[in-house]
Order: C-alpha cells, then sequence, then structure tokens
C-alpha cells in the first residue's frame, strides 16, 4: 500500500497522454475536414449536367461547363502514363532484381533526384526539350512532364513490391527448366500485380493535380482538343486561371472543378488501397 | 549393389564459393528407382550437392564447380542450365506453389514457363495423372481451379511434388520436403516417397535420421562438404564403417 500514491500518480500520466495524443490528432484531422467541407459546399452548387458536358462560356453568359479540362485532364494521365508505366516498371523491376552493383546503385540514386525535382522544373525541361523545338504548347508536351514526375513513383513501389516476393517462388520456376525473362514475366510480375497497380493509381493521384509542370507545356485551351499536338485544358491549369479571374461566374466553376479533382484524386487512392489489400 | 543400374553418377565434384570450398572430392553414384538420403549437420553441403543436380547454384555468385555429374552420359555441368531442369525436378523445403495460379495451372506450370503448347485433353490427363501420383487428386479434385495457396501445408507440398512430376522428370530432388511440415502431413509426404520410387529416382536431403531410414534404400553422410560414408540404407544405420557416421547417427553431434 506504500506505493499507492505513486501509482496513482503514474495512471494519470498515463490517462493525460493518451488524451492529449487523441486530441492533437483530431486538431491535425481538423484543417482536413474543413478543407473538405469548405470544397464540397462551394463546388457542389457548381454540379450539374451542363457543368460536366458543356465548354466554357464568355464572360457574361450564364452557366457553361469545363467538359475539355475534364477530356484534357483524362488524355494528358492517359498519355502520361502510356510513357510512365512501361519505364517505371521495368527500371523497379531491374533494381529488384539488381540490389547491388554500381549500375543499379547510380540508377537508384538518379531515381531518388529525379523525385525531388520541383514539379515546375519539369515543365520547363517539358518546355525546353518539346514545346520550343516542336513550335507550339501541346498535351504531348504536358503528359511528357507528368510522366517524369511518375516515373520515380512507380519505379520505387514497382521495386518495393517486387522486393516483397520470395525468392522461394523464383526457385520453383527454376526448378522447372523455366527461363529468367518467362520467370519474371510470368511469375514474379503476376505476383506482384496487386501491388503495381496500387503504385501505379497513386502515381496517377500524385499528378493529376499538378499544375506547374503544365503551366507551359498543356498551356491550357477554352475549346475542346484532342490532339496530341495541341495545347489542352486540365482541372488544375482550369483551377488556376478561374480562381484569380475577376468574374464571378468563372471562379463558381473553379470551385465545381476543385471539388471534381478532390473526388477523382480521393477515389484513386481508395480503389489503390482496396487493390493493395487483395 | 550390381544388381542396380546407376542413373547419375558423381564424379570428383569439387564446389567452391569465392574462396571457400564447400564440396570436397565426391564421387557417389545414384541408383534407378531407389531413394537415396542425403544426411548430415548444417552447413555440411547436402542441400549445395544436390542442388549441383539440377544447376540452381548457378545463381549463387562466385560459385566454380568442377569434375562431372552425368545424367545419359552427359555431363550436367556442361549443359544448359534450362535443358538440365527439364530432366531434374525438385521440391524445396518450403511448400511454393505460384500464388496466382490455380491447382490446375500450377502442376501444368512446368509446360507454361516454357512456353509448351499442350491440347486440352494431354492437359487435362497430364493434371489427373500427377495430381493421383502425388496422392492429392481425391482431396481436390472439385476445387481444381481454384489457387493452390487456399491448400493446407501438407497438400501444398504434394501439389509441388505433382508440379514436378508432372514434367516426367528422370530425377526428383527432395531438400528437407518435410521440415516445415506437421506430423500428420510428414508421414503421408513419407508414405508417397516410397510409393514414388516406382516411377522416378529419388534423392533427397534431410536432416530427420529417422526419415532417411524409413523411406530410403541408401544413405550418404556428409560431413563438412566431404562424403564420409555412402552404402544401403541398412547397412549403414547398423554397422557404420566410420566412427563420424556412427556418432552422428547416436546424435552425439549434428
Amino acid at each position: 500500500m506504500i506505493y499507492d500514491a505513486s501509482i496513482r500518480y503514474r495512471l494519470l500520466k498515463d490517462r493525460l497522454f493518451k488524451i492529449s495524443l487523441g486530441v492533437l490528432s483530431c486538431i491535425l484531422l481538423m484543417p482536413l475536414l474543413f478543407i473538405l467541407y469548405y470544397i464540397f459546399i462551394n463546388g457542389i452548387t457548381a454540379f450539374s449536367f451542363d457543368f460536366f458536358l458543356e465548354l466554357p462560356k464568355p464572360v457574361g453568359e450564364a452557366g457553361g461547363g469545363i467538359s475539355n479540362a475534364i477530356v484534357g485532364t483524362l488524355l494528358l494521365i492517359a498519355v502520361a502514363s502510356t510513357i510512365s508505366i512501361p519505364f517505371g516498371v521495368l527500371i523497379g523491376l531491374y533494381l529488384s532484381e539488381n540490389k547491388t552493383g554500381k549500375l543499379p546503385d547510380i540508377t537508384r540514386l538518379c531515381i531518388d533526384t529525379l523525385q525531388g525535382i520541383p514539379s515546375i522544373v519539369m515543365g520547363i525541361i517539358a518546355y525546353t526539350w518539346i514545346v520550343i523545338p516542336l513550335g507550339s504548347f501541346s498535351l504531348f508536351s504536358g503528359a511528357f512532364a507528368l510522366s517524369l514526375m511518375m516515373i520515380p513513383l512507380i519505379s520505387k513501389s514497382t521495386e518495393e513490391t517486387l522486393n516483397l516476393i520470395p525468392d522461394a517462388l523464383k526457385e520453383a520456376a527454376y526448378a522447372l527448366g523455366a527461363p529468367y525473362h518467362t520467370t519474371l514475366l510470368r511469375v514474379i510480375i503476376p505476383s506482384g500485380k496487386s501491388g503495381l497497380c496500387s503504385g501505379i493509381l497513386l502515381g496517377v493521384a500524385r499528378v493529376s493535380g499538378e499544375t506547374a509542370p503544365l503551366l507551359f507545356t498543356a498551356f491550357g485551351n477554352p475549346f475542346m482538343s484532342v490532339d496530341l499536338f495541341k495545347s489542352v485544358n486540365s482541372l488544375p491549369l482550369l483551377i488556376f486561371n478561374y480562381a484569380t479571374s475577376p468574374y464571378q461566374d468563372w471562379q463558381n466553376l473553379a470551385w465545381g472543378a476543385s471539388l471534381l479533382l478532390v473526388l477523382f484524386v480521393l477515389s484513386l487512392s481508395l480503389i489503390a488501397k482496396v487493390v493493395s489489400k487483395r | 549393389m550390381s544388381k542396380n543400374s546407376v542413373v547419375l553418377e558423381v564424379e570428383k565434384l569439387n564446389l567452391y564459393i569465392n574462396d571457400h570450398h564447400i564440396l570436397k572430392d565426391i564421387d557417389i553414384a545414384f541408383y534407378k528407382n531407389k531413394v537415396t538420403a542425403i544426411m548430415g549437420p548444417s552447413g555440411c553441403g547436402k542441400t549445395t550437392l544436390i542442388r549441383s543436380v539440377n544447376r540452381l547454384n548457378d545463381l549463387i555468385p562466385g560459385l566454380k564447380s568442377t569434375g562431372s555429374l552425368s545424367l545419359n552420359q552427359q555431363n550436367l555441368l556442361e549443359l544448359n542450365p534450362i535443358q538440365v531442369r527439364r530432366e531434374v525436378g525438385m521440391v524445396f523445403q518450403r511448400p511454393n506453389p505460384f500464388p496466382t495460379m490455380s491447382i490446375y495451372e500450377n502442376v501444368l506450370a512446368g509446360y507454361y514457363l516454357n512456353g509448351i503448347k499442350l491440347s486440352k485433353d494431354d492437359k487435362e490427363r497430364i493434371v489427373t495423372e500427377s495430381l493421383q501420383q502425388a496422392a492429392l487428386f481425391d482431396e481436390v479434385k472439385d476445387n481444381i481451379h481454384r489457387k493452390g495457396t487456399f491448400l493446407s501445408g501438407g497438400q501444398q507440398q504434394r501439389l509441388c511434388i505433382a508440379r514436378a512430376l508432372a514434367m516426367n522428370p528422370k530425377i526428383l530432388l527432395l531438400d528437407e520436403p518435410t521440415s516445415a511440415l506437421d506430423p500428420k502431413s510428414t508421414a503421408s509426404i513419407e508414405q508417397l516417397i516410397i510409393e514414388l520410387k516406382s516411377k522416378v529416382t529419388i534423392i533427397m536431403v534431410t536432416h530427420n535420421i529417422g526419415q532417411a531410414s524409413r523411406v530410403s534404400d541408401f544413405t550418404a553422410f556428409l560431413y563438412l562438404g566431404e562424403l564420409v560414408e555412402y552404402g544401403p540404407t541398412q547397412t549403414l544405420f547398423t554397422n557404420p564403417k566410420h566412427t563420424k557416421t556412427e556418432e552422428y547417427l547416436t546424435r552425439k553431434f549434428g
């Protein structure tokens, strides 16, 4: 009974610690919930059939939509994925197959560096490499800038996923006489399929909100365009342009576009979570 | 021993990994349709020896081997490893069915991974026969298109045996096939090994002295990379010539 007071003191300290942990995480969650709520309240009023199906209207005319930006964003993501998925997956496969060595170490360093490069710089690179030689802003140059951002994300997640696959599977395939390439393509990659998919989805989610690399590559376009070598609009660009405009109609469209983008990224992350659990 | 025909003859096999001499002048002949057990304390080179037979050791960087392993008058060390592995099946310590494939596809994996096309009838026949030989057919015949990873450990191991048998190997290597299994599954695998030897020559590594005495016809005792003693299991167990063998069998070390 001598220790009674000190034990009670410790229990009290424990409880205070637990409570403060809970309170602090709630405080941390509040800005997120507040942002989501604010975007939802402001954005949901912009949602309508016209919002999804119409082109933006000139200032002063009521209504109008952002169909060109939705199509543009989807096209940018599709082209960027087409470029970055093969490269990202192959680099990841190479790194997980070659854990040590000079070339793998250099590759890993390059991937880390590439990941650390600010997104606006990716835009400048795409501008000097593609926009200037071709002489015009284009969907392709924007997708190229985005793919530069996706490659390190995809290759890293691929490497991590494939590192978790037990060597026993590879040995099993070898013991059956399987050559190296079939072992990788038919055993190792299928075994890591769900991890690869979730990594790719997270990569897409990560770049679909990027504005900076698109500023002087995809550039934006008030009209519908599906041409690979013409400028194209995208949701982040539209938000950037319309939110800073003085017109209430355009600002409303920017809110709607923000909500749409948030919903898109949120659902991609959720799908990635579900896929990786399979 | 003269009435037994030799299927695999190992002569002067030396194996080095970097500067380590792992296997030293191994001379051993494996007999057709017999079960040969390879025993010895941990690190004596048992697994390395059987992995030389299907050239899985090639994966180890810095490996060098000399000598010969002759199967059908061909030195396995000079063939392409892919050719060797189609003649020599292997089952590992831990069951490793392919998690993305169904039971059916797992059995046919050897053909699929080697790009060999089969007719539907051939597929059905090979799957049924192989699963029957591995004593698994009755247990899985209704779920044959389910994933192989849903099976119990012992069933998974028998699936791996079926997968190896489907390729009609001349030799089946078993690397401590029951060390990850419960006693009941172990008993069924041991029974299976005895039944299988009429179809294929079996070389198994085991830590379990009792298992070697129960299932093998011949036993080799390896110690520090050297073949200390080799002979019919009964002789070796009842009347070992070397003191090291006797000490191992009476569990003075190992």
